[in-house]
């Protein structure tokens, strides 16, 4: 069997607010397998958002620890957080988070430059991948002369600029319309599947949850469910 | 991360931000401007006075009572100098005294034709035109057998040559002067042009210029000076030659120590020099908090833009920048904007001296080290006052900054 790539094991995340205590994800365990592809779902508030910026790298867990590739994350300082975000996963947000006033080439670029590859280089590769999500002819737009499923496209071609083998996306189309959320996720089994990636999604769309594998079900910050999909079974047919 | 790429951002920055950056700008473009200007013109002054001064000469010494300790000192018929202290100087002193003079001289009304005007005569020893800065342009100056032989001989201004005889060149015609009542004829030996100074406009007088042997305007007169002229012969210390003339002359003629005192050109050249720069340090002082004062303004306007590009901060720190990163992407930004505004001050410094300078006349030293210093430390500046936001934008927490409303 393929490897796991990420296992959680007793990670808590608790909110101070004042006085208040907010338990946000109590005692997750979890393990993803290489070239798997999730689909997180629970009602809001739940703690799936929280999930996400710990698996990304954006945020610390209060307590448990996490292994990416076996290597223990929960040691790493700030500033080796910021190279397994750059390196090793891409994350794609509810509200596309494109730096205004720049190009989507430019936006595209931008994790190259902190990897610190020549210019040549990364202009070749930031107009591959928009090429590959279908945005040839925007280079050079600013965010706020595309639609919202270009935004996200640009988005996600810029979460896939240094090759991570992590995807994570907070309801990539929880903006979007349904022929734009159908792009989109076409877009994440292409990944899944011909590119090998592991593609982490939340959602709360049944219809968007069945384009992945497995569906892990939040409440109240614990799992209440993890089942595979319909298209497991096929493909075990 | 890479030095051109931060360059570049900030730029854009700038750009998209033009009026603010200006702005930002304005209180390092006033301050770099004043300092700039100020030195300059400090600069400029101080070389336009030491010229005026090496036109006396710098080995010029007058030597007179001291006035100025003792107002009211009584002075005895003795203490006036008299021809034979001249000459007792001129033997004592033989090698470092290169020129004396009693500095007596006389004003005179005086009729060419139906022309009618004003001379003031200055006595002088032979050879002044040798240790003060004269421009003869006809005939010659005053001679060493002239003062001996007590001629009438004079040397007038260009000025008042034209005004007199219609000519610059009226050499071998004469010119009636009145010396202690009685009108003599002098004859004009030489004509010279005055060099345009800062301080003639200062000493201008209704009368026209000339100079005779101080023998001649004497007139039957004996010499009863107050103040002795004189030139100090080259390799001589000044202060040291003079101090010991001062000295020579209470014990020749008898009077108290610290009676007579000496002043040189080169003294009164240190004085002005350290007035100019007292002056110039001073309101360079106030410039450099012009300075501060323009340093707190761009680490306000950097507050201002970090905490508006909270959620780019973010956004870049999701995506893998670091700490450093964060933090030399503002610097360069601040540094910049300083930067520039020190390099428009130091352009609008330099003009504002060029004008100054060209109204008083004088010419204009811009020195380049002051330009190189005046950039580099708006650019330190700019640095100083960017860590503060720098550091803030650095240490942002990125998922807080990602929730940055
Ligand atoms: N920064 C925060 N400060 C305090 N409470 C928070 C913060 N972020 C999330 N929470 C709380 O944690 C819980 C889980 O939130 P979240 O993970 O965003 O849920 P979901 O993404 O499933 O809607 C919610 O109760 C929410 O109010
Ligand atoms: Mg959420």
């Amino acid at each position: 069997m393929s490897k796991e790539i990420i296992r959680l094991e007793n990670i808590y995340k608790t909110y101070k607010n004042g006085t208040i205590n907010v338990e946000a994800l109590k005692d997750i365990n979890l393990t993803i397998k290489e070239g798997e592809f999730v689909a997180i779902m629970g009602v809001s508030g739940s703690g799936k958002s929280t999930l996400m910026n710990i698996l990304g790298c954006l945020d610390r867990p209060t307590g448990g620890n996490y292994y990416i590739e076996g290597v223990d994350v929960s040691e790493k300082t700030d500033d080796q957080l910021s190279q397994v975000r750059n390196k090793n996963v891409g994350f794609i947000f509810q509200s596309f988070n494109l730096i205004p006033r720049t190009t989507a080439l430019k936006n595209v670029e931008l994790p190259m430059v902190y990897a610190k590859i020549p210019k040549e280089e990364r202009r070749c590769r930031a107009i591959e991948l928009l090429n590959g999500v279908g945005l040839g002819d925007r280079y050079h737009h600013m965010p706020n002369e595309l639609s919202g499923g270009q935004k996200q496209r640009v988005a996600i071609a810029r979460a896939l600029t240094n090759k991570p083998p992590i995807i994570l996306a907070d309801e990539p189309t929880g903006n979007l319309d349904s022929k734009s959320s159908i792009e989109i996720m076409e877009i994440f089994r292409k990944l899944n599947k011909e590119d090998k990636n592991t593609v982490i999604i939340v959602t709360h769309e049944h219809d968007i949850a069945k384009y992945t594998d497995r569906i892990i079900t939040f409440f109240d910050g614990e799992i209440t469910s993890d089942k595979e999909t319909e298209n497991m079974k096929q493909e075990a047919l | 991360m890479l030095f051109l790429e931060n360059i570049k951002l900030a730029l854009t920055s700038i750009r998209s931000n033009k009026m603010r950056s200006f702005l930002t700008m304005l209180g390092i473009i006033i301050g770099i401007s004043s300092v700039i200007a100020i030195t300059s013109i400090g600069d400029s002054a101080k070389a336009t006075v030491s010229k005026e001064f090496e036109s006396f000469g710098k080995n010029n010494v007058m030597i007179y009572p001291n006035w100025r300790e003792n107002p009211d000192m009584t002075i005895s018929p003795n203490a006036a100098f008299s021809q034979e202290d001249i000459d007792a100087l001129s033997v004592r002193f033989e090698k470092e005294l290169a020129y004396i003079d009693p500095s007596n001289n006389i004003q005179s009304e005086t009729t060419v034709g139906r022309v009618k005007g004003k001379w003031a005569v200055q006595g002088v020893a032979g050879d002044y035109d040798k240790f003060k800065n004269m421009n003869i342009i006809h005939g010659r100056m005053i001679s060493n057998s002239d003062l001996k032989g007590k001629r009438d001989y004079v040397v007038i201004e260009k000025t008042g040559a034209k005004f007199f005889f219609n000519t610059e060149n009226p050499v071998g015609r004469t010119l009636n002067l009145n010396v202690n009542g009685n009108m003599r004829e002098f004859v004009i030996i030489g004509v010279y042009a005055e060099e345009k100074s800062l301080f003639s406009g200062l000493m201008s007088t209704s009368a026209y210029a000339a100079y005779s042997p101080y023998t001649s305007i004497q007139g039957d007169l004996e010499i009863n000076a107050s103040m002795l002229n004189i030139y100090i012969g080259d390799g001589y210390d000044i202060k040291q030659t003079s101090d010991a003339m001062v000295n020579y002359l209470e014990k020749i003629k008898g009077i108290e120590k610290g009676f007579y005192t000496s002043d040189s050109v080169e003294s009164q050249q240190g004085t002005v020099d350290q007035i100019l720069g007292t002056l110039s340090l001073a309101i360079g002082a106030i410039a450099g908090i012009s300075l501060i004062v323009g340093g707190i303004g761009i680490m306000n306007i950097m507050l201002v833009s970090v905490t508006e590009r909270t959620r780019e901060i973010g956004i870049r720190k999701a995506l893998g920048a670091r700490t450093n990163d964060i933090l030399v992407q503002f610097l360069i930004e601040s540094m910049i904007i300083s930067a520039i505004g020190g390099v428009i001050g130091t352009a609008l410094g330099a003009g504002i001296a060029v004008i100054g300078m060209s109204i008083a006349g004088a010419e204009l030293v811009i020195s380049p080290l002051v330009v190189l210093f005046a950039v580099l430390f708006s650019a330190m500046v700019g640095m100083f006052f960017g860590i503060y936001p720098a550091r803030k934008a650095a240490k942002l927490d990125p998922i807080e900054a990602l929730r940055y409303e």
